[in-house]
């Protein structure tokens, strides 16, 4: 009996293995980005300035630190090579910055975003987390709680740029009125159309339908045009539905005040009539035929090479996918593709054309840099500079991408209509996107529930109700 | 053993400890954590607030993971019946003395156990894929695509990702794709080390290939098939990577495992402290069931006066 209890137990230590390691295989890729030849003008030249106020005062020009400082971002050279601006810029900016300070060794570590999300949240259980590393929106709050990130409103104020900023997209990076994170990467929208102009206008649209009504109504017309579907999109990682729309269409629904209110906790609810409402409107839009039939499993691309191929006539996307439409498809097709908000779903009355956008992560500090100040300067000069007029100009000039920090006006002449339509795009009235503020578990159960909501496992109401509950369990109401 | 050749004890337990110090290092050590940190409200970082057994209380009325439970336990079947009882047939048909080139049926046949869960996750979500996948242009050609709706999925399209009332069989059948061979394997090296001439003798005495199988073949390696069942328990329980590869564990969370659940939990949540109690969920769950299937095979042991 023993020997059978022993060997019971051995088998059980073998299930309870998975127990270690999950999430530690992400692989690193350490590197330093290649010294630029030309010397950066103004950091070395002001040296002489004496400063002794190191922390949180200091401007960009007065870096005294010596020696290593650490970096972990999600830019990755893949996505450089895949012309994504945002990491190209943020790349080139690092590069810029580390050739003008010969006397820091930058130690960059790089992963894809996915790995970065695993490996980020590791770090941060363990207390260890780099110098600087990106923040993504819904974890500021509780990691300030916890003491993992820097207080840097002061140093924000203190910015060389702070009067470029825009200040709206600190407002995800912002906690008990305190800011922890610079803003950095592009801009961009997370929900908009990209739909094939001929197709629409040989159905009788001129523009994009302002209606979903209308766009229902009129699918049969559209599919007989040769398309497949009049939608592509993909939500397989679950993700997708609710940044790429739910977002938005809530927004129509709600209105701002109310996602303000659900964010700082101040009254609104999951199970309020209006957010239910667009619950039951996304299941219904997105069970009227409009889209691929395997939307709702299809992994991230699928909806995009949908458009690129032709069997749609339209996509729901974020502004990454329209970077992959836009470096994969025909150029034929790119000269006759149009940008549109998300059309208006009945009932919603609380805003119009709004579409999600804003800055989903932002550059914070690890608090241990603070007990060396020369450091902490070091550190917030490359935040300001990676964030800065050296990041923006790049991105406008060669992506007409914006950033945190505004550009003069950028001279769109040169780029195509698409690209320059994706710039104006972002005119159109915001709205928040809800993955950018509220707790990672409230959005992981929303997204779950979303997903099942969609292949008809749940009703909108039962959504609401199982995210509200997680969200007064999260939130302690 | 002979005294002459046998080491002295010391030498046989230093030898011995270095695999028990890398074993408590790599599982007790962390599993004493996650007992640890279970009794605290951890949302990732360095501030935990002891919260006693509030973690435990959840987990009990938790339908996420009870239904994780049921499809580890739908896995830990289908996957018996599927790898062992596939595996005890073509041991056989391999052993046949009608079949040619045993070495590549073998190599062929093992073949898909060498490959990274990953890369198995990855090739059968181009297999399920709806618009380019194999599978759907196959029953396409086959001209049984409408049979297939209906029976299938009511009629609605071929999405065999989204098809949640298969969706445990969907993900398992990759999973026991790829383990046939192992335990074909570990099969085939039992009944090779069965004296061939009693196969010979039921051959000779008239009894069938069938009968060969059942009442020869089986009671004799039955202890090696019972040692399969609790790798293949073992295995199951602790299944993840095929699933994230496929479905994430979606739609929703119908097909969601208890280790995914974990995983999910602790890091994309942020929720270690529940995420460790989940983890000692799993380890008593699997705990419970491994025990259970001891007793039964202790129970068909002596049912049938099984040589222990």
């Amino acid at each position: 009996m023993k020997k059978k209890l022993l060997s019971a137990l051995l088998s059980v230590a073998m299930v309870s293995t998975m127990l270690v390691g999950c999430g530690s295989t992400a692989t690193t890729e350490t590197e330093s980005a290649p010294a630029a030849e030309e010397t950066a003008t103004t950091e070395a030249a002001a040296t002489d300035e004496a400063t002794t106020d190191a922390a949180a005062t200091t401007a960009s020009s007065e870096v005294t630190y010596k020696g290593d400082i650490e970096i972990m971002h999600y830019s990755t050279a893949e996505e450089e090579n895949s012309k994504n601006g945002g990491a190209t810029a943020f790349r080139y900016a690092i590069g810029e910055w580390e050739a003008a300070h010969p006397d820091i060794t930058l130690t960059q570590n790089v992963l894809s975003n996915n790995d970065y999300k695993d490996k980020i949240a590791t770090l941060a259980a363990s207390d260890s987390l780099p110098d600087v590393f990106m923040l993504q929106g819904m974890n500021t709050a509780n990691w300030a709680d916890q003491g993992l990130i820097l207080d840097l409103t002061d140093a924000i104020k203190n910015s060389p740029y702070y009067d470029k900023y825009t200040q709206s997209y600190f407002y995800a990076f912002t906690a008990d009125d305190k800011q922890y994170a610079v803003p950095a990467l592009t801009a961009g929208t997370c929900c908009q159309v990209l739909y094939n102009k001929e197709i629409f206008k040989a159905a009788g649209f001129d523009e994009f339908p302002e209606t979903w009504a209308e766009l229902i109504a009129a699918q049969d017309k559209i599919k007989a045009q040769g398309v497949d579907y009049v939608m592509g999109f993909a939500n397989g990682d679950a993700w997708q539905a609710n940044s790429c729309f739910l977002s938005t269409l809530g927004d129509r629904f709600t209105g701002a005040d109310w996602t303000y209110s659900l964010i700082e906790n101040t009254g609104s609810k999951f199970t309020d009539e209006a957010f239910v409402n667009a619950l039951t409107a996304t299941k219904d839009i997105f069970a009227s035929g409009l889209f691929n039939p395997d939307f709702n499993s299809a992994s991230q691309q699928t909806g995009n090479d949908y458009y690129v191929s032709g069997q749609a006539a339209s996509v729901i996307c974020g502004n990454w996918d329209a970077t992959y439409v836009y470096t994969n498809a025909d150029p034929e097709l790119i000269a006759k593709t149009g940008i549109a908000v998300l059309p208006q779903p009945d009932g919603a009355t609380a805003s119009q054309k709004t579409h999600d956008i804003g800055m989903g992560y932002g550059l914070a500090i690890n608090p241990k840099v603070a007990e060396d100040p020369e450091k902490l300067a070091a550190c917030l000069d490359l935040i300001y500079e990676i964030t800065g007029p050296t990041f923006a100009d790049y991105v406008a000039e060669n992506f007409a991408l914006t950033g945190l920090t505004q550009t003069a006006d950028v001279d769109l002449s040169a780029f195509d209509q698409f690209t320059q339509d994706c710039y104006t795009f972002n005119e159109n009235p915001g709205c928040e996107i809800y993955d950018s503020y509220i707790d990672s578990a409230v959005i992981g159960v929303l997204n779950q529930d979303v997903q099942a909501m969609l292949s008809g496992q749940m009703t909108p109401e039962e959504v609401a109700e199982e995210t509200q509950a997680e969200y007064d369990s999260v939130y302690g109401n | 053993m002979l005294k002459a050749i046998r080491p002295k004890n010391k030498v046989i337990v230093m030898y011995l400890f270095i695999p028990v110090l890398i074993y408590v290092f790599t599982v007790f050590i962390p599993l004493i954590a996650a007992f640890y940190f279970s009794f605290f409200k951890w949302k990732g970082g360095p501030k935990k607030t002891f919260i006693g057994l509030e973690n435990y209380a959840n987990l009990l009325t938790d339908k996420v993971f009870w239904s994780s439970f049921g499809h580890n336990i739908y896995l830990v079947v289908a996957c018996i019946i599927g790898q062992i009882g596939f595996a005890f047939v073509f041991v056989l048909m391999i052993n046949s003395r009608l079949v040619k080139f045993k070495g590549i049926h073998r190599t062929f046949g093992f073949f898909p156990s060498t490959i990274s869960a990953v890369a198995i996750g990855f090739i059968w979500k181009i297999i399920y894929d709806y618009s380019y996948g194999l599978l759907n242009y196959f029953i396409d050609k086959a001209g049984a695509t409408e049979w297939f709706m209906n029976v299938m999925n009511n009629g609605q399209p071929l999405v065999w990702k989204d098809m949640t009332s298969h969706i445990m069989l969907i993900v398992s059948i990759p999973l026991i794709w790829q383990f046939i061979g192992y335990y074909m394997v570990i099969i085939l090296s039992a009944i090779s080390s069965v004296d061939q001439e009693i196969f010979e003798v039921a051959e000779l005495d008239g009894a069938n290939a069938f009968q060969r199988a059942v009442y020869i073949i089986f009671p004799l390696i039955k202890n090696t098939l019972l040692v399969c069942v609790t790798l293949c328990i073992a295995g199951n329980m602790k299944a993840f990577d095929h699933i994230y590869n496929l479905t994430k564990g979606g739609p929703g969370t119908s097909s969601m495992v208890m280790a995914l659940y974990g995983y999910k939990t602790s890091f994309r949540d942020h929720n270690m402290g529940y995420g460790s109690a989940i983890s000692i969920g799993i380890f008593c769950c699997s705990l419970f069931v491994i025990v259970l299937s001891q007793q039964g095979a202790k129970l068909i042991s002596k049912d049938k006066g099984g040589a222990e």
